[in-house]
């Protein structure tokens, strides 16, 4: 593994990572949020962010394509750089931002339209051509390990599915516009075991290609699929490292308590 | 579920919690009595209404009632059909964009306490008496744009009387679309307005529709913005800027006359019983259509 050979702390000194996250804050008034988050992450990896409810995971990962800027209320400072290009910066448009980086919810987000029409839901904003549509959805049915199920009927209501499909197609819907970073928060905590089972069989495909960053509370999620792990707590980063370390050796003694499920 | 102990319920509970429970069960028993009352409360003046009207309504009413124009003491109704169907669609073409941008902004583009004031000032509207909103339109439109009493000012009149209904149901459709939605589409590289109308719009469209036809039914039961605007005329109109005939005008103006010959008063019996059945088969198709439009987005909202 390229990503196990790394020290466990290239945050800082490693080399530099697709997305550079630099002494990120959030806060809401007085309160806050984040606090000074510095992490790099790589590409062609699986990053997990871990941490337990209310840490700040969510809103650090909706930090990585702009997202958090959706709720006004909230105060960002510091700076997120795709390949060197600050996001934040004033000439960057958040919603190119969000093509470059795709993002997948908790809860699975179809829109009351066809399967074929959810797919394409990104490159129809862009007026893509028909022939591009077609090719553009059906590469990102298969890379989201959805197509053998759906492929004779695109036409079908996407609500009919089950809940795991429509997790998938809405990790399609992000694909289809071929982003360099996924990001997902929580992308199982609604499914049941064969949903969440799929998914995470799609996450570890998805690596060979892209960077890809998935938020859990589930260590055992972490360890089934990240090459890295970021531990997160009270909105600080406590320790990020490759996943074997992280899990098995942790330096911090709040990463132990969390990782053997002795947290308060 | 295990069987009752041989002792009863009292190994159960406390006394308290049985007394409580009895309670509790009686009061039950008497509110499921009350409803039956209730709906007949409800139901029976509107039954005695159609009745009424009915009975006076349909000796005489033919296909000739709805063909010829009111001449004065008889006639039919043609002109004033052809009013009110004129001055409705006037009034929605006013009432129907203005109000969906309404909501667009309240709902989705404004910060939520922009939204709010929007919401505020609708509420206003919707308060406000139409006989007050008939008077602005006589003082803005008839005398101050010199556009004189006729089809034209009337429509606007109308049409800003529905708005605030439009809006309203606006408001509330694109308001309940779920957030979820807005986070997917922005989240897939969509602006604001391409979330607006790709995802929303779709969703929202059925309430909408429903606020329309309820906008539109309210409407064409309104006499008082249309007395001073539209004026009155027996005659269908040709040009915006005739004075123009309307089913609830042809009521205010025949209802009351000495029963010298009878036929006035029949005439506007059968304009409430013509309006009855407009509003009633408006209400129809808006529930058929609420509850197909309803079936079609289950799931969606978990």
């Amino acid at each position: 593994m390229i990503d196990g050979s790394l020290p466990s702390d290239a945050a800082s000194s490693g080399p530099p990572g697709l997305l550079e996250v630099e002494h990120l804050g959030v806060s809401a008034g007085s309160r806050k949020i984040l606090d000074d988050v510095t992490l790099s992450l790589p590409d062609r990896t699986v990053s997990a962010v871990l941490g337990p409810s209310g840490c700040g995971k969510t809103t650090f990962i909706r930090c990585l394509n702009r997202m958090v800027e959706l709720s006004p209320a909230l105060k960002i400072v510091g700076s997120v750089r795709l390949l060197g290009r600050d996001l934040y910066d004033r000439e960057v448009d958040p919603a190119l931002v969000r093509r470059r980086i795709g993002m997948v919810f908790q809860r699975p987000t179809v829109f009351p339209q066809s399967i074929f029409e959810n797919a394409a839901f990104g490159l129809r904003l862009v007026h893509a051509d028909e022939d591009e549509v077609d090719r553009s959805v059906m590469d990102a049915l298969k890379r989201a390990g959805l197509w053998d199920e759906v492929h004779d009927d695109l036409d079908r209501s996407a609500l009919a599915l089950s809940g795991g499909q429509q997790q998938r197609l809405c990790i399609a819907r992000a694909l289809a516009v071929k982003p360099r970073v996924l990001l997902l928060d929580e992308p199982t905590s609604s499914l049941d075991p064969h949903g969440t089972q799929r998914i995470e069989a799609t996450v570890r495909h998805l690596k060979e290609e892209i960077a890809v960053v998935i938020v859990t509370h589930n260590v055992g999620q972490a360890a089934r699929i990240s090459d890295r792990v970021a531990f997160f707590h009270a909105g600080r980063v406590v320790e990020v490292g490759a996943t074997p370390d992280i899990l098995e050796r942790p330096r911090e003694a709040l990463t132990e308590q969390f990782i053997t499920g002795r947290f308060t | 579920m295990s069987a009752v102990p041989a002792s009863g319920w009292a190994d159960w509970f406390s006394p308290t919690e049985l007394v409580r429970f009895r309670r509790r069960h009686l009061v039950d028993r008497w509110i499921g009595r009350l409803v039956p009352i209730v709906f007949l409360v409800a139901i029976v003046p509107i039954l005695d209404l159609i009745f009424w009207i009915s009975q006076r309504a349909l000796p005489t009413l033919t296909w000739t009632t709805l063909t010829t124009n009111p001449t004065g003491n008889a006639g039919g109704l043609y002109g004033p059909i052809v009013g009110t169907v004129d001055l409705l669609l006037l009034g929605l073409a006013i009432a129907v964009p203005l109000g969906i941008v309404s909501g667009l902004s309240s709902a989705i583009f404004l910060p939520f306490r922009w939204g709010e004031v929007v919401r505020g000032a609708g509420d206003l509207l919707v308060g406000l008496p139409s006989v007050i909103l008939g008077y602005f339109g006589y003082f803005a439109l008839v005398i101050y744009f010199g556009w004189g009493a006729s089809l034209l000012a009337g429509g606007v009149t109308l049409g800003f009387f529905m708005f605030p209904y439009i809006a309203r149901a606006s408001d509330q459709a694109f308001s309940s679309v779920p957030p979820d939605l807005k986070d997917a589409a922005l989240g897939a590289g969509a602006r604001l307005r391409q979330y607006a109308r790709r995802v929303a719009f779709p969703i929202a469209l059925p309430q909408i529709l429903s606020g329309i036809f309820l906008a539109a039914a309210i409407g064409i039961g309104e006499t008082a913005p249309l007395l001073w605007t539209a004026l009155f005329s027996s005659y269908p109109p040709t040009t915006l800027s005739q004075p123009t005939g309307y089913l609830t005008g042809l009521i205010w103006n025949y209802y009351d006359e000495p029963l010298t010959f009878g036929t006035e008063v029949t005439l506007a019996f059968q304009a409430a019983f013509l309006l009855i059945v407009i509003v009633v088969v408006m209400n129809v198709i808006v529930r058929l259509y609420a509850e197909r439009s309803r079936k079609k987005l289950e799931g969606l909202y978990g």
